[in-house]
């Protein structure tokens, strides 16, 4: 696949669309090969800066700072990523109620069975999903209005939010590679 | 750097910084010291005090940056805490943004953590600091007057060895819901 094809990918001009509609005052995140087209759609956009983090802890650090300016903020990163970031997850997003949205590529699923990525799944599964709320939905098929939907949510609930993006089988095109 | 007495305290040399500007910054303190000693410098509104993981002040500063680019933002690290985030420096150099700086308090031990030595201790930061950002942008604390620091051009680091104090800061007496909503107002101001 190459850039091209990722930056022309349904999937991630579908997330872009969405993540727009949201009006975040950041986007933040490390690329995974199923968010590159909407990174670069991001990092392209005149409408909110897009902050390409080293480190995936590091982007949790850029949200929380974003959302205690009371702006929405938007991080994007692999399952095996936020698993780095607990720990900045808890002790800000949990512990001062901050309500930004992480965008997770959930990676190591029916569809999607790279050996590398099982392990980052069961640990997603066993880590995560116990401290935070996560709304999972396919890469390929989700509605356009739900990074505003979810930022709704995140601020009724006074906490960040994280969905969690996977290919499933007999899906369509999706967020690619 | 043989006799430590003689260094300013953490908390002179936070306030000194915080005196270069014309007007109070936004400070964001990172978790135990940091945040100790900036509220003992003075609470203020715009104080941001980070509660974890230690490190995180720069990337919670880069984003307050890119949402108030017209505010300026200093972040307050350890040098045990900015080792832990080392990366973030390369983030911020990649970011560029114009009103964001780092103050760097080197007192070469884990104040919070029985005062245990840190692997950096023998670090040369200012070396560190100017592989980053360049020599204009990274200089020393004891080196800068507020008519210097209001021609640095930013991202930029200061450095300021800080003699290891004989016991912690107060207590900062905040929760994390008084401290979020006593910021958003001075962030929404």
């Amino acid at each position: 696949m190459t850039v091209a094809g990722h930056a022309s990918g349904q999937g991630g001009d579908r997330l872009f669309r969405s993540i727009a509609a949201a009006k975040p005052g950041l986007v933040t995140g490390v690329p995974d090969g199923m968010l590159a087209a909407t990174i670069m759609a991001c990092a392209a956009s005149p409408d909110f800066p897009y902050i390409a983090c080293a480190r995936e802890e590091e982007c949790i650090g850029v949200a929380s700072g974003a959302a205690m300016a009371g702006r929405r903020a938007i991080v994007m990163v692999q399952n095996a990523g936020l698993l780095n970031s607990l720990g900045a997850f808890a002790t800000m997003g949990l512990r001062y109620g901050l309500p930004f949205v992480v965008i997770v590529t959930n990676r190591g699923a029916l569809a999607d069975p790279n050996g590398y990525d099982i392990e980052k799944r069961e640990a997603f599964d066993a880590g995560v999903r116990p401290m935070a709320r996560v709304f999972d939905f396919d890469a390929g098929d989700f509605p356009e209005d739900l990074i505003p939907a979810a930022f709704k949510w995140a601020e009724a609930a006074r906490k960040p939010v994280i969905l969690a993006l996977e290919k499933r089988l007999g899906s369509g095109e999706g967020a690619s590679a | 750097m043989s006799d430590l007495s003689n260094l300013p305290s953490q908390k002179d040399a936070i306030a000194t910084a915080l005196a270069l500007y014309p007007a109070r910054p936004f400070a964001v303190s990172d978790i135990g010291s940091q945040s100790g000693w900036l509220k003992a410098a003075g609470h203020d509104p715009r104080n941001l005090y980070v509660s974890g993981p230690m490190g995180l002040a720069t990337s919670v500063a880069l984003g307050l940056a890119a949402v108030r680019p017209n505010e300026q933002v200093l972040a307050i690290a350890g040098d045990g805490a900015l080792a832990m985030n080392l990366t973030s420096l390369a983030t911020i150099v990649g970011a560029k943004p114009k009103n964001l700086a780092i103050l760097l308090v080197d007192n070469r031990v884990y104040e919070f953590t029985a005062s245990v030595p840190t692997p950096t201790r023998d670090m040369d930061w200012l070396a560190v600091g100017r592989a980053f950002f360049g020599a204009d942008q990274c200089m020393r604390l004891s080196d800068l007057t507020p008519e210097r620091w209001a021609g640095v051009e930013r991202p930029a680091l200061i450095v300021a060895d800080v003699a290891p104090a004989p016991a912690k800061p107060p207590a900062l007496g905040l929760t994390p819901a008084m401290i979020r909503q006593e910021f958003l107002a001075a962030a929404k101001a």
